[in-house]
């Protein structure tokens, strides 16, 4: 007595592999979703609040500025790069040009003096 | 994060909202750009005043708009190619069959939702789907698509970082439970679709 379903392999094979991909997918993309919005809820989410350790190499000095309401010349001056010519370059292309592209040399600098700068805006404005 | 990301994160608070359309562009035509992310930040930085808003709607909407249609005629194109290559099998011919049924609602939710299965249904869509339609349903997506999630950076500010990650994965997850779906759909119909022989 045959009791296989005719084609049935041919239908496993068109079946399976989408089917195992959807499996592991989901697994590892509802533990990282679960993960993150965890991660969402704990962080009190207060929209305009800013946090040195958000800092990131991508950043340039005039985005820093504006974010954390510090004189952009003042951000130069601590960290030793001169202003012209590098408005439009990223803390990582500063890195590389002024710190001999030390990895993360420059992040502890312009935080620290973030931290040490009073905050100069007013009404959304840096004042000079 | 990776390096083009952060290329394109530094080109977009120095560009603005032209180098946010031009990328938008580039990802809609395939190019490995991570697009959701772009715009999620555009709408933090319109937040943080370091990018016009309208200009960055505008644009981004635009040049996503004009790489999906440029996609679209690249299926159009090669359309004809793979139905040669392709047009005999069966199992072609049926997913062309069910996407044809299903066309407008695959643009539309691929837009936003399964982001990265977009191309591949542009691409089909190129080889079956009159281009008025697809240009509408392609509008309509990729609108919520960039006002959800710019939005959702506007509203979260600086913390758009978390954000990302969270839609980043919940995209995943959605195109795993379609994936897992599709499939026991697929098989159920053909169980029952076949003769069983005892």
């Amino acid at each position: 007595m045959n009791n296989t379903i005719p084609g049935s392999s041919k239908i496993n094979r068109w079946v399976l592999v989408p089917l195992i991909l959807g499996i592991v997918l989901t697994a590892v993309f509802g533990f990282r979703a679960v993960r993150s919005f965890a991660q969402v809820q704990l962080t009190s989410l207060k929209p305009g609040t800013t946090d040195v350790e958000a800092i990131r190499g991508w950043m340039t000095i005039p985005y820093i500025s504006k974010m954390y309401c510090v004189p952009a010349n003042y951000l130069y001056k601590q960290l030793n790069v001169p202003f012209a010519g590098n408005d439009q370059k990223s803390l990582a292309a500063l890195n590389q040009e002024y710190f001999l592209g030390q990895p993360g040399a420059i992040l502890p600098k312009i935080k620290d003096a973030i931290r040490s700068s009073k905050p100069a805006c007013q009404n959304g404005t840096i004042s000079p | 994060m990776s390096s083009i990301t952060d290329y394109l994160l530094t080109g977009l608070i120095t560009y603005g909202a032209p180098l946010f359309g031009v990328a938008l562009m580039l990802g809609a035509l395939g190019i490995p750009i991570p697009t959701s992310l772009l715009v999620i930040a555009a709408g933090a930085f319109s937040r943080q005043g370091m990018l016009s808003l309208l200009p960055a709607i505008g644009l981004g909407l635009l040049g996503t708009v004009m790489g999906d249609s440029l996609s679209f005629a690249m299926g159009r194109w090669g359309g004809n190619w793979v139905s040669r290559r392709f047009g005999g099998s069966s199992v072609w011919n049926s997913a062309q069959t069910t996407f044809n049924r299903n066309s407008r609602m695959a643009v539309f939710f691929t837009r936003f939702l399964l982001t990265a299965i977009a191309l591949p249904v542009n691409l089909m869509a190129g080889s079956s789907c009159q281009f008025r339609r697809f240009f509408v349903t392609v509008i309509a997506g990729e609108t919520i698509w960039i006002l959800v999630y710019g939005g959702l950076g506007y509203l979260f500010g600086s913390q758009w970082e978390l954000i990302s990650k969270f839609l980043s994965d919940f995209g995943g997850l959605a195109l795993g439970l379609a994936m897992l779906g599709g499939s026991i759909y697929y098989f159920m119909r053909k169980r029952k679709e076949m003769p069983v022989v005892l």
